[in-house]
């Protein structure tokens, strides 16, 4: 379109001569572009400003975290989930000792597994402040992301506190978790807990009931139930369908079979409504965060597993419910120290699927509009 | 061959007695100003805009050039200034080279109409069809747009310019429209029947003749020139509202700032710009701001009005005097034009932006018919009070009324109008998706065949949102 080709091209395909037509425009969107979100690559082809077809391209940042785990011991395995979704590392954590653990047959004490939840649900926040903070500088307001990002480093100050690192905290251990909070450490997520209860409203004041906010995100991107279910959307995604299925709730684990998660619903399918879960969602962790500092039980951190960890030879597969989804380990073991095979079931990945489809006869603002209320990490995609 | 000789020898002669004449010095010294006004007004713009955005997004801002980052815009300028004039491969050149001048330019003339207090203008000033000007000249923008859009061979950019042309195009409308009744208004003031479209003279309109306590030193000195009561904001509140957001998508701030929209077109049509032609296109957009913030306090907040400009500057005052009533109204117009720039600024820290096709039918159905129904409704107010007897003060009371009912009325439909337009854009995609699930079990059902397709989806309907 834009090359200078004049009045003087030859005629297009079953084109008159003299006769003026419009062709499709193939656009390239990323992989190096402010808001796919990573390194994600669109191919989109443009009739006028409408999306035509869309034709995602992943793979630039494949680092081979799989790979990389079969060949680190399963306790030095754990510091590699971090950087898979690298939004949410204490919820890969998880997922990763959970399997170790289901398949050793291990139950972490209960103090271990509150404290999980705790950081876990923190880091559900954190995960989805960035979620919203991003979607809304798509969708070109600035304040709301700066506003996330505050929240987030009182989160990731925490986690320091915790784990002696912000944000890859290699905290969790097959058996329990790497120390117990510091002296203090409650006091300063309760004060946290309160401050970000305000922020939170604030937040919604900015931005929901806003009504160009609502006429970019209503009724775009919608997703009907049956097509969430046969994609295998999960998460947010999967739940703003209509589609009541929380991991948490569903499949219990951990301490979440002690305490009880709402989990946050809604029937609209658009854009709109994966923000509203996210947001109501938000509310909800807050409430689990501290529900379980005040049931939070005494008793050893860890059980007394060795360093030099052998699962027996066996398969299973353990899924947690991350921010984005249903993050799922299966986990294969030959009987050493090192995991036979550790594959990764990304939410991230599997929501990104139906992205062509939602983009087809969209407008072309509406391609970052949707991308970004699937909230998808690239380095979950591509691991 | 003589007569060619003498000819060109009168031509060059000319050309130099007018290079070389007062008035040409007039016009360079006129550029100058403006040019060093519009560079100083944009480096503290962005400055302001900079750290009152950092303020309410709850960080610091600039802070580490100069005391508290007050030298971040000019350390930026130098940078800028020196940096190397990239050019991609297969541009189109002049039109590339030319883009940042064509952009510019027009703002830089409009600034020849504004007068900055009553003794401080330019040449041009006096020009008696000031408005017509300043619009065409506004008008003229788009072209610069365009050509960067086009030159610069790079697909974001041309959708980015293509964008812009489209939105300034029709947002230029209910911008004129909305002026229109100010000017209706000035000749229903005068006494000959006649209005003005001169800057200056709509700006006198918004001085009372009497205020409280005439006679009284004090209260001349506060009041005379300065009447708040009548300035047009009162009488025509809606259109203030309506001209300032015209004003926002003719200057291509957020939330209309499609053209550049950085999530989507990357920079728009500055994608393949760097350095000095990068900053020229800035210089031009905080212009803009600024023309269409002097424009707004010219004609309905009272220009540079404000205590004791009129009492200093009146005939007969002392020479010192009168100077300092002379930088007194300078500073009060240049204090409301960066109020009035602020709200573009908290304007743009507080709202997402729109969408291509929401923008027009924002302009297409709310904007442009509403200042219709204004221009209608004045002059038939007009016609009916003026049948009934009534003096101009009562059609200004009854006029005021009736269009701060509009006002509220107007934020009412534009609610109304974007909770519809949001259904009605939600149905295809909706009705899309049904008619797939009953056209397929399968989830990834095929392309349908294309004249179907552009039906179902609404891929094609470019105007039919």
């Amino acid at each position: 379109m834009a090359t200078n080709q004049g009045v003087n091209r030859p005629p297009l395909e079953g084109e008159a001569p003299g006769e003026l037509r419009s062709e499709e425009m193939i656009l390239n969107m990323g992989p190096q572009h402010p808001s796919t979100h990573g390194v994600l690559r669109l191919v989109l082809t443009l009739e006028g400003e409408t999306v035509v077809d869309c034709t995602p391209v992943i793979g630039y940042l494949h680092r081979g975290i799989e790979k990389i785990l079969e060949n680190r011991t399963v306790m030095a395995g754990i510091r590699y989930m971090d950087n898979a979704d690298y939004l949410s590392p204490m919820l890969n954590e998880t997922a990763y000792v959970g399997a170790v653990e289901q398949l050793m047959g291990i139950e972490p004490p209960r103090r271990a597994q509150y404290i999980r939840l705790i950081t876990n649900e923190l880091q559900r926040i954190a995960s989805h402040l960035v979620a919203i903070g991003t979607y809304l500088l798509d969708l070109g307001a600035f304040t709301p992301i700066l506003w996330t990002f505050r929240d987030r480093e009182g989160i990731l100050s925490l986690f320091e506190a915790l784990g002696g690192s912000r944000f890859n905290v290699n905290y969790m251990r097959v058996g329990g978790v790497l120390h117990d909070f510091p002296k203090g450490w409650l006091q300063q997520c309760e004060a946290w807990c309160n401050q970000f209860e305000k922020n939170l409203q604030e937040l919604e004041t900015l931005i929901t009931g806003n009504e160009i906010f609502e006429a970019r995100t209503q009724g775009v991107g919608y997703v009907d139930p049956q097509q969430a279910i046969a994609y295998g959307l999960t998460g947010p995604m999967l739940r703003a369908s209509g589609v009541n299925w929380d991991l948490r709730v569903n499949r219990p684990y951990m301490a979440y079979r002690e305490i009880k998660v709402n989990p946050q619903v809604r029937q609209e399918g658009d854009c709109y409504a994966r923000y509203r879960v996210r947001m109501q969602e938000m509310a909800e962790s807050l409430r689990l965060v501290r529900v379980a500092m005040d049931q939070l039980p005494g008793g050893p951190i860890s059980t007394r597993t060795p360093i030099a960890l052998r699962p027996p030879r066996g398969e299973t597969y353990f899924a947690i419910e991350s921010s984005k989804g249903e993050l799922g380990i299966y986990f294969i073991s030959d009987g050493s120290e090192y995991p036979w095979r550790a594959k990764i079931r990304g939410p991230s990945f599997v929501n990104l699927q139906i992205l062509p489809e939602l983009l087809r006869g969209h407008k072309m603002s509406d391609v970052v509009a949707i991308l970004g209320s699937l909230d998808i990490v690239l380095g979950e995609v591509d691991r | 061959m003589s007569g060619g000789v003498v000819l060109a020898e009168v031509w060059w002669e000319q050309l130099l007695h007018g290079i070389l004449s007062w008035e040409f010095l007039q016009f360079v010294v006129a550029f100058a100003s403006i040019f060093g006004f519009v560079m100083t007004s944009a480096v503290i713009l962005i400055l302001a805009e900079r750290k009152v955005m950092a303020w309410m997004q709850d960080r610091y801002g600039p802070l580490h050039t100069g005391p508290w980052g007050l030298l971040q815009t000019v350390a930026d300028v130098g940078k800028l200034l020196l940096k190397e004039d990239i050019h991609a491969g297969k541009i189109d050149k002049a039109v590339f080279i030319l883009a940042p001048s064509v952009f510019l330019a027009p703002v830089i003339a409009s600034f020849a109409v504004l007068p900055f207090s009553p003794y401080i203008s330019l040449p041009g000033a006096p020009l008696a069809t000031g408005i017509v000007y300043l619009i065409a000249m506004s008008s003229l923008d788009v072209v610069g747009v365009i050509m960067a859009g086009w030159g610069s061979n790079n697909k974001y950019a041309l959708i980015g310019g293509l964008r812009s042309a489209a939105q300034m195009i029709s947002y230029e409308l209910p911008l004129v429209l909305s002026l229109v009744s100010v000017i209706m208004l000035t000749s229903i003031l005068r006494d000959s029947g006649i209005g003005t479209i001169a800057i200056k003279d709509i700006m006198n309109f918004q001085m009372a003749q009497n205020w409280p306590g005439k006679g009284n030193p004090v209260w001349d000195f506060i009041f005379e020139g300065f009447t708040p009561w009548a300035w047009f904001i009162l009488v025509q509140p809606l259109l203030v509202v309506i001209y300032y957001t015209c004003g926002l998508a003719e200057t291509n701030r957020s939330p209309f700032d499609l053209p550049e929209a950085e999530s989507e077109l990357v920079a728009g049509y500055l994608t393949e710009y760097s350095g000095m032609r990068w900053a020229l296109f800035f210089l031009g957009e905080y212009g803009n701001m600024t023309i269409v913030s002097a424009i707004t306090a010219m004609l309905f907040l009272g220009g540079w009005s404000g205590p004791g400009v009129a009492f200093l500057t009146a005939p007969g005052m002392a020479i010192g005097w009168q100077v300092l009533g002379n930088l007194l109204a300078l500073f009060y117009f240049i204090l409301k034009i960066y109020l009035l720039c602020g709200v573009f600024i908290w304007v743009r820290t507080t709202l997402p932006r729109l969408r291509a096709d929401q923008l027009m039918q924002f302009a297409w159905l709310i904007l442009i018919p509403t200042t219709l129904v204004n221009i209608v409704l004045t002059g038939a107010l007009y016609l009916v009070l003026n049948a009934l007897g009534a003096s101009n003060l009562v059609f200004l009371i009854v006029l005021g009324v009736v269009n701060w009912l509009m006002l509220f009325g107007f934020f009412w439909v534009v609610s109304r109008a974007t909770t519809a337009s949001t259904r009605r854009a939600m149905a295809p995609a909706i009705r899309a998706r049904q008619r797939l699930a009953a056209l397929t079990a399968a989830p990834s059902a095929p392309r349908l065949p294309e004249p179907e397709r552009t039906g179902v989806t609404g891929a094609g309907a470019t105007s039919g949102r």
